[in-house]
């Protein structure tokens, strides 16, 4: 929040949002470009870690991993077990959660809402969700990603109450913010019915305002399988693969789309 | 109060609005009268022949008249187009305050201080009428617009009605012998055509002005007691209604507001007031610093009004008349009579949505300045400058579309202005702190956010994002980011903005000027107008449609412009889909006009260099004319414009601008004369076209050139010829020139011995041993022979030989434009067979080359192809050689055999594509290019 709401322009807002809405790669190189002189050393070490964590997201583990060093601030640090959870066998798993455990147990830097991010997404990787909770939903008051995060771990747990209660705090916080209006829709989506027709104006809205990504596009077309859409899902989705032919949820997606279609969906899973 | 134009000049004391063009009169204290045109700005005309003030000035509803009346006692008549002063009416005692024309009648009504008003006719040029009764000044007196009424007002502190039926009734059936019994009474007593009807006493002062209601029997009046009192008349009697209290002088005029139940009025308080004409209350006051008021006009049919003052006058509208619109998708939102409506363009039907809120004050300028709207949430935020400028936002249900009683409660907060700048959001201005508030549906604060610039507006600009405009500049700011996107340096009043279909481009419109930018506002053009410009829309291909208060007009994306079509009156644009252009009129009616769009569909067709659309709308025939030639001239594609020119002068420049050889020669046929033809040789030369050149000089009788061309080509044979000619013409300078050129010694020599020169042809004959010649001359020259070197060999001097024999030389690569190839595809289909056929002799064939044998054929063929193809009309020759008798043989040499068989075979390809290139295209644009755009 404090960033949100100082009066001087937010140096990070352009990655911040290229992260959310999933425009990783752009996420990367604005980055890069931002010239470190103008930035304060929480920016910059927030800019460091959404930097990882954008090639976390496209898969870059090992880099990562190489690139923070055992000198870097406890918060890259937390990205850097992130990235060896991720990419590791299950020792390394487990190494990685006790690390954590050791670090979230540090009253110097257990509250530190980066670490607290990353300690929740391993959790919520090894669906242990009550412990993930306890570390994202606790005092002090989470970040927007914080507040993010529970919504997606409540609506795993499939307590869409609980997540919309996040999301009021959410919206009573900043409404306009795009990890609120992604939760949003994220809930809409769970809570399905006449809430779709929100998702998708959301979802509308954030590929008015950004670069279309697989993020959205899935969004959109999540939201077109709900209304039954299967044909305009499909568009969107087939778009969406022509973007990352990776994409995993794309590919699930399509399949369900091809299934409901009538159309072969093996060529989806390779 | 809209202030439309103002002048300084001396008092003016009288004014007049012209009915249909946007002209007023304004005679002055000085003498003068200045016509005006007051959309332009200019002053089109002075008449200056009164002496001293001229107070009262009036145009003619339909002819081209004026009368004014001045201090010097005379009415004058002008005719403004011949600038003439046609009459003088003489009659009046003493000053004249007011004159006017009847709107039907020949009639011409003044007020004098000689305490009468008189009626004249200005056909027969007498007095008709001398309405007597005042007892002081009368300071004016006007038709009434529809009854056979006049009223007047004067210092004896009355307004008078008078009754001038009788007056009418003679003039309809002005043979009738009573009638003229009681002319000759008028003429003894002095008149009984006009009585007065009543006499209205209330005013403790003199009055300065009365006039009547448009409509209704009413009538206002205006007095030196400070008063305004409005009165009301039946048949039978007229009374005094109310008095409206506020002017702190003398006021000078008063009138009724012909659409808006309002009475405006002047005084020499230095301030016009503005009254509600049924609740008899002050609405608004203009005040001016220095100068009292004197005067008051309305114009006939428009809503504006001119207020004449101790320094000039000022033309002036009372309240804005632009409807305000929200285009959105296929809809246009737009407001009506209180009513929110819309209209949609693909069934083009109007609904109506809501009734709009009446604002609570009754005050000027307080009806809808802005609307904007979300499609998503149909809901519509309406901006207004009611209580210093507020919104109110209404929400459409859908389901209540076309139901007009459907009636809500519409939320509503103060705000300099107020856009929707994301589907549940809207911005709204708030001036005093310089901020602006992010609210949602429900009309709550989401947000606050200080803006980066002290904004007088905000518009917008894409999701999330505002255009803020301040007195020096416009930028564009993120609401979120609190960041500065973009910024314009241009000290422009923007008054609107209309963003491209794609965001990309943004179109600012001051009062003046229209500025094209992108989404970054990076400056693409400004196109400055003389008067204001009214409204404007993006079409699909990227040109913006804008209107002025008479024009509609185009800009392209380069910054050229140009006008669609002449307005009668203005309208503002909402949408352009292709040929259609949909806007509202000041009623708030929706049109569609239908426009040509073909010229600046041309013209971005060039600018983006899609030429295969310029090359279809050329061949469709789909416009012309001298402005679109200029305009391909200047931006270099003269081939293009040849296809549009008739003028065979403006063709031949134009195609040797674009070096198209073919289309010059026939340009210079027609035109036949020495330059046209020496220019043609020039770039017949240059680019290396020897056939050409060759017809060129022939048709110059440029002999001297010629032989020379015949030389250095290898025409050997014909450089002989051209020698006969020479000889024939008695030019022996050329005879003897062409014999050197041969190489011809016997030849030289003979020449010199019929000039006369026989010591020099001796010389010859003896040097190139030609002995018996040499003898013979010798014997003649007697003791005169000239003594021979001794000791030197001689040698012929002979020309070398050319490298390139009998033929054109490599020809220069002439650039044809993409268009030739398509617009001569018809003809040279044809043409392209007959060059192969050429080709066969030729071996390697160039396209170029038959063009110019082609040429060759029409005229070049006075030596080969006359004699071998009979058929050749007489006089393409170029020349005549009739009377030169030579044998054939000498005619078609050898060595140009394939030359000449090309030329027959060219004649036949000329004949045969010829009249299709002619016929078809060419008659095709000729006539389209007499058509004047």
């Amino acid at each position: 929040m404090k960033s949100m709401a100082s009066s001087p322009p937010d140096q990070l807002f352009g990655v911040r949002n290229s992260f959310y809405v999933g425009a990783y790669q752009a996420a990367i190189t604005s980055s890069q470009s931002l010239p470190a002189h103008d930035l304060s050393p929480d920016d910059l070490l927030e800019r460091d870690a959404l930097l990882y964590r954008s090639y976390l997201a496209i898969g870059s583990h090992q880099l990562v991993v190489n690139e923070i060093g055992p000198s870097a601030a406890t918060p890259l640090q937390a990205v850097k077990l992130l990235a060896v959870y991720l990419s590791g066998d299950a020792a390394n798993k487990e190494s990685v959660v006790s690390r954590l455990q050791d670090l979230l147990g540090d009253p110097a830097v257990g509250s530190n809402p980066i670490l607290r991010l990353m300690a929740g997404t391993v959790f919520m990787h090894e669906r242990d969700y009550a412990e993930a909770l306890k570390h994202t939903n606790s005092s002090p008051a989470g970040t927007m990603e914080l507040l993010a995060l529970n919504v997606q771990i409540y609506l795993q747990m499939n307590r869409a109450d609980h997540a919309e209660k996040q999301l009021r705090v959410m919206q009573q916080l900043d409404e306009d913010h795009t990890l609120t209006q992604l939760a949003n829709a994220w809930v809409d989506l769970a809570m399905g019915g006449s809430k779709i027709q929100e998702a998708h104006l959301i979802f509308q809205d954030l590929s008015d305002k950004y670069p279309t990504t697989c993020m959205i596009l899935n969004g959109k077309a999540l939201c077109s399988i709900h209304m039954g859409n299967f044909e305009e899902a499909e568009a969107l989705l087939l778009e969406s693969l022509n973007k990352d032919a990776k994409d995993a949820e794309t590919r699930a997606n399509l399949m369900v789309c091809s299934l409901n279609l009538g159309k072969p969906a093996t060529r989806y899973l390779k | 109060m809209l202030t439309k134009f103002e002048t300084k000049s001396n008092r003016v004391k009288g004014l007049s609005f012209h009915p249909r063009r946007p002209w007023i009169l304004a005679s002055l204290h000085s003498g003068v009268i200045q016509m005006w045109d007051y959309r332009m700005g200019t002053l089109l005309d002075r008449f200056d022949e009164h002496d001293g003030p001229v107070r009262g000035v009036h145009f003619h509803a339909t002819q081209p008249l004026f009368v004014s009346g001045g201090d010097d006692y005379k009415i004058k008549v002008w005719n403004y187009k011949t600038h003439r002063c046609l009459f003088t009416l003489h009659g009046h005692l003493d000053y004249i305050r007011t004159v006017q024309f009847h709107h039907e009648y020949p009639w011409i009504v003044s007020a004098s201080d000689d305490q009468t008003i008189r009626i004249w006719n200005w056909q027969s040029r007498t007095c008709v009428a001398v309405l007597t009764g005042h007892n002081h000044y009368v300071m004016c007196a006007s038709f009434h617009p529809k009854e056979d009424l006049v009223v007047s007002a004067s210092l004896d502190q009355t307004v008078r009605v008078w009754d001038i039926g009788a007056l009418r009734k003679k003039t309809v059936s002005p043979a009738d012998d009573i009638l003229r019994l009681t002319q000759m009474n008028t003429d003894l007593f002095g008149g009984i055509d006009a009585v007065v009807k009543y006499v209205l006493e209330g005013h403790d002062r003199g009055v300065n002005w009365a006039s009547f209601h448009p409509s209704l029997p009413l009538i206002v009046s205006g007095a030196d007691d400070r008063q305004v009192k409005l009165w009301r008349m039946n048949d039978t009697k007229a009374w005094e209604v109310d008095t409206l209290r506020g002017h702190m002088n003398n006021v000078s005029c008063v009138m009724f507001h012909a659409k808006q139940d309002i009475i405006v009025s002047n005084s020499e308080d230095k301030s016009i007031r503005i009254w509600d004409a049924t609740k008899r209350t002050g609405i608004q006051t203009f005040r001016r610093e220095h100068d009292r008021f004197w005067i008051l006009a309305a114009h006939p049919e428009m809503n504006l009004l001119a207020a004449g003052h101790d320094s000039g006058m000022i033309v002036f509208k009372l309240e804005r008349e632009r409807p305000a619109f929200c285009v959105s998708g296929d809809t246009v939102f737009y407001v009506k009579d209180r009513f929110l409506r819309y209209f949609e363009y693909s069934t083009q039907k109007e609904v109506q949505v809501a009734p709009i809120r009446r604002p609570g004050s009754v005050s000027l300028n307080q009806s809808p300045r802005t609307l904007s709207y979300s499609p998503t949430e149909n809901a519509v935020l309406i901006c207004s400058d009611v209580d210093g400028g507020s919104y109110e936002l209404y929400i459409v249900p859908k389901d209540s579309a076309g139901r007009s009683d459907y009636l809500q409660e519409a939320k509503k907060g103060a705000g300099g202005s107020a856009v929707f700048v994301a589907r549940n959001r809207f911005a709204v201005l708030e001036k005093s702190s310089n901020q602006v508030l992010v609210k949602n549906l429900k009309n709550e604060i989401v947000k606050k956010s200080p803006l980066p610039i002290a904004t007088d507006a905000i518009y917008y600009a894409g999701t999330g994002n505002l255009l803020c405009k301040a007195e020096d500049r416009v930028t564009i700011f993120d609401l979120q980011q609190r960041l500065v996107l973009g910024e314009l340096f241009r000290p422009l009043l923007l008054n609107m903005l209309f963003w491209s279909s794609d965001m990309e481009s943004v179109a600012l419109l001051s009062k003046h000027a229209v500025v094209i930018a992108n989404k970054k506002l990076v400056h693409r053009c400004t196109l400055h107008e003389t008067i204001r410009v009214k409204s404007g829309a993006w079409d699909e291909n990227g040109v913006f449609i804008y209107t002025t208060l008479n024009h509609m007009k185009y800009c392209l994306p380069n910054g050229d412009s140009g006008i669609i079509k002449t307005l009668d009156v203005p309208i503002y644009i909402t949408r352009v889909i292709g040929n259609n252009i949909f806007c509202l009129d000041r009623d708030g009616k929706n049109k569609l006009v239908t426009v040509d769009a073909s010229e600046y569909i041309f013209k971005l067709a060039l600018l983006r260099k899609r030429y295969d659309h310029v090359m279809s709308m050329i061949k469709n025939s789909q416009l012309c004319g001298q402005a679109v030639i200029s305009y391909l001239q200047q931006k270099g594609f003269p081939e293009v414009a040849l296809h549009f020119v008739k003028d065979e002068k403006t063709r031949f420049n134009l195609a040797l601008e674009s070096g198209n050889i073919q289309i010059a020669v026939a340009s210079a046929k027609e035109i036949d004369d020495k330059d046209h033809w020496y220019r043609l040789g020039i770039e017949a030369l240059r680019q290396g076209n020897v056939g050409i050149v060759e017809y060129a000089y022939q048709r110059t009788k440029n002999f001297e050139r010629l032989a020379f061309l015949y030389l250095i080509t290898g025409y050997l044979d014909k450089v002989g010829f051209m020698c006969k000619i020479a000889g024939q013409n008695n030019n022996l300078m050329g005879q003897f020139h062409n014999a050197l050129y041969l190489g011809d010694a016997r030849k030289r020599a003979e020449i010199l011995e019929n000039a006369g020169q026989l010591p020099l042809a001796y010389v010859t004959a003896a040097t190139h041993g030609l002995t018996e010649t040499a003898e013979r001359l010798a014997a003649e020259l007697g003791e005169n022979v000239p003594s021979l070197p001794e000791g030197k060999s001689h040698s012929l001097l002979m020309p070398p030989a050319p490298l390139m024999a009998c033929g054109d030389w490599p020809l220069l690569r002439v650039m044809r434009g993409i268009f030739e190839g398509g617009l001569d595809a018809t003809g040279r289909a044809e043409l392209e067979e007959d060059a192969a056929a050429a080709g066969a002799d030729w071996g390697d064939e160039d396209l170029d080359i038959v063009d110019a044998s082609e040429v060759v054929a029409n005229g070049g063929d006075g030596f080969d192809a006359e004699e071998v193809e009979p058929n050749e009309e007489d006089g393409e020759g170029g020349w005549d050689l009739e009377d030169l008798e030579l044998p054939p043989e000498t005619e078609t040499p050898k060595g140009c055999q394939q030359c000449s068989l090309c030329c027959i075979c060219c004649a036949y390809t000329r004949h045969a594509c010829q009249p299709n290139l002619d016929s078809e295209i060419f008659s095709g644009w000729g006539a389209c290019s007499s058509r004047e755009l």
